[in-house]
């Protein structure tokens, strides 16, 4: 067996023995369980008229049971007095159970909503960690923020290696060369595109070389938003190994695997469906739809069926690592979406036209979106200068490479970088806004 | 489930900051290290009134880890729950949104950054923390915009890989002296000594920051020593 897997019976399981697992944990234990002590559950359920006794097969689970979204769930918190948005199925009052910490999701799409969790032990992305090439006695930079908990150091330690803790920000930079060059550590989580586009601006200033800086580091992980064209170029040129992860339908997280061919969803902790982002049916092997999840393990504040808002592409082709799981690539958020003269223009088509003008090349910009259908497509771009003929100038061409690139001329109204990086958080921005 | 490799964690639990003399350097501890500053901060939940049930909102940053983690694990010891937001500008909102969400008694660590992310966004620092039983702040520039605020924030002071926190009296940093001594150079400068086995010596560390040492038991009883802070000289 190759050295490359962490957990290599769980990694490369074959598929008819990963989808009876499925089914085992999701009817045998998760969904009696949350169906029993899931107040949104079970009112969702009753909504739908459906009973769990409804559901004795994955064709009846995918057939009949209802949906939950983040709405949903903020819906319930503010209508009925209950903090935790109905998800919670233990008893938040009794002291030394196995609810220890309460964190919180992005915010990035509205108010932060609660995430009860378990601070003990590694996660799972160990098999990631592992993948990278990390190892016992490894150092490792975790370059993060706080509000998800400490979950990614017990992961760290979980391979055996130990965790070397730096803030998510572009001033870190002299300190992480300086780390980088004395304990030669293997992985860092996570670098992310401000990061990157800081790294290019600053590293003359601060005496770093890029190159040097990541020359020890076996993997690291980027995440936060899409990874456009610009930044990956920098990381090539960089000679950084990196490694995208992406969310999966909050109910698990998903990371490339050295082959750089789709992000490995752990269907052995989560069930995960693509759907028809507008209806129900599932979309074909590969084919872009809404990505629906279902926890297989967490029992404190389990997600059934719930849709996610992210657009991705899915398959369940086996990898060229080996491993069974399913991989996929993320394509955009579903409410991201506006269509303008009936073309249909996510955040990720314009990118490529917006990174393409040297002015705005960090790709800082919003789509303006009161509404699904618009008559136009209005855009906020941040630049980085005027440019040699001033911001009029800029600003045709950037009118100029949108369209070329998706076919509309757009309204665009031009603002310095720093005023949408102040939108944060740190590792990304809205791409969509209101106003 | 079989796994390729188990290994023992390494002895190091991680490699946090110090501040020495004005510089960062890096810091590592080990288990035994986080393990004894738990238990010598399941006094200073207690000293902040979070007790079982309770949750305690901890702000701050990940460089922070060293002193941070084991207040998350004594908010846990003694029957608490504590949830994370960032010391920042950008997460400051989550911050606010904690406190209306989770209630919690207390919130630890309020710096400048959340005060300046707060106000940049329209909010009043008595609003949002005037609910909250105990407000700490990470340095004085918060305390003072909380005082003025009209609160009564107490302090909590990183001394080296240590910390303390002020207790109800705001009278000074409590620190353990059962573990940690203060000393003061001849212009106020505070040096720290951790008088247990740690894995990393501290040995009259040059914090850069500067104060009084105060010996007289505080009049909430305890005999720890407390830390005055003053200005630097000149």
């Amino acid at each position: 067996m190759s050295d490359r897997y962490f957990e290599p019976d769980a990694e490369t399981m074959p598929r008819d023995q990963l989808d009876e697992l499925q089914e085992e944990k999701l009817l045998g234990d998760l969904l009696p369980w949350a169906y029993k002590r899931s107040p949104l559950v079970r009112a969702t359920w009753d909504a739908a008229g459906v009973s769990i006794d409804d559901v004795t097969s994955m064709d009846d689970f995918r057939e009949k049971a209802p949906f939950v979204d983040k709405d949903a769930i903020r819906r319930f918190r503010d209508t009925s007095n209950d903090r935790y948005g109905g998800l919670l199925c233990v008893d938040p009052l009794r002291a030394g159970g196995p609810f220890t910490a309460v964190f919180s999701t992005s915010g990035t799409t509205g108010d932060p909503t609660l995430v009860p969790s378990v601070t003990s032990g590694p996660s799972i992305l160990t098999r990631e960690f592992w993948e990278m090439g990390c190892r016992p006695g490894d150092y490792f930079v975790e370059m993060l923020f706080t509000y998800r908990g400490p979950g990614i150091h017990h992961t760290i330690r979980g391979i055996g290696a130990t965790p070397v803790f730096v803030d998510h920000s572009p001033f870190e930079f002299p300190n992480v060369y300086r780390l980088s060059r004395e304990l030669r550590p293997t992985g860092w989580y996570t670098m992310s595109t401000p990061l990157i586009l800081a790294l290019e601006q600053m590293a003359p200033a601060m005496g770093i070389d890029p190159r040097d800086m990541f020359a020890s580091y076996k993997g690291v992980i980027y995440a936060g938003e899409p990874l456009g064209a610009r930044a990956r170029a920098l990381l090539d040129e960089w000679g950084v190994n990196f490694f995208v992860h992406t969310g999966v339908a909050d109910v698990g997280a998903a990371t490339e695997c050295r082959e750089h061919d789709g992000c490995h969803i752990w269907e052995d902790i989560a069930f995960v469906e693509v759907l028809d982002p507008d209806g129900t049916d599932p979309v074909a092997d590969g084919e872009r739809g809404e990505l629906v999840g279902t926890t297989l393990v967490d029992k404190i504040a389990p997600l059934v069926r719930y849709r996610s808002d992210d657009l991705v592409r899915v398959t369940r082709e086996r990898c060229a690592c080996g491993r069974t799981h399913a991989r996929m690539w993320p394509v955009g958020r579903k409410s991201d979406e506006i269509v303008v003269d009936g073309v249909s223009v996510l955040p990720g088509d314009v990118w490529p036209a917006i990174e393409s003008v040297a002015e705005t090349e960090a790709a800082l910009f919003q789509v303006i979106r009161p509404a699904r259908e618009l008559d136009r497509l209005r855009l906020r771009v941040g630049f980085a200068s005027e440019g040699p003929h001033g911001l009029a100038d800029v600003r045709d061409r950037v009118i100029d490479a949108v369209e070329a690139c998706v076919g509309l001329v757009p309204d665009v109204e031009l603002v310095p970088n720093e005023v949408l990086l102040r939108q944060g958080p740190p590792h990304k921005i809205p791409r969509v806004t209101k106003q | 489930m079989s796994s390729t490799v188990r290994m023992p964690p390494p002895d190091v639990w991680g490699v946090g900051r110090v501040a020495v003399g004005g510089e960062m350097i890096p810091w590592p501890v080990s288990h035994a290290d986080v393990d004894d500053e738990t238990d010598s901060h399941v006094a200073t939940m207690r000293r902040l009134g979070v007790g079982e049930g309770d949750v305690v909102v901890i702000c701050s940053l990940l460089s922070e880890a060293i002193h941070v983690f084991p207040l998350e694990q004594a908010a846990n010891a003694v029957g608490a729950r504590y949830s994370s937001t960032d010391a920042t500008e950008f997460d400051a909102f989550r911050t606010a949104a904690m406190v209306s969400q989770v209630s919690p008694v207390a919130v630890i660590g309020v710096n400048r950054d959340v005060v300046t992310g707060l106000r940049g966004a329209g909010r009043d620092l008595r609003e949002v923390f005037g609910p909250v039983k105990v407000v700490v702040a990470a340095d004085e520039d918060a305390r003072e915009a909380l005082e003025g605020a009209g609160l009564a924030p107490r302090r909590w002071l990183k001394l080296g890989p240590v910390s303390g926190f002020e207790c109800a009296e705001r009278d000074g940093v409590h620190v353990d002296g059962s573990r940690v001594r203060v000393m003061t150079t001849e212009d106020g400068g505070l040096l720290v000594t951790t008088t247990v086995p740690r894995l990393t010596p501290c040995v009259d560390l040059a914090t850069g920051l500067h104060g009084e040492v105060i010996e007289r038991p505080c009049a909430c009883g305890s005999t720890d020593p407390r830390i005055r802070m003053v200005p630097a000289p000149g």
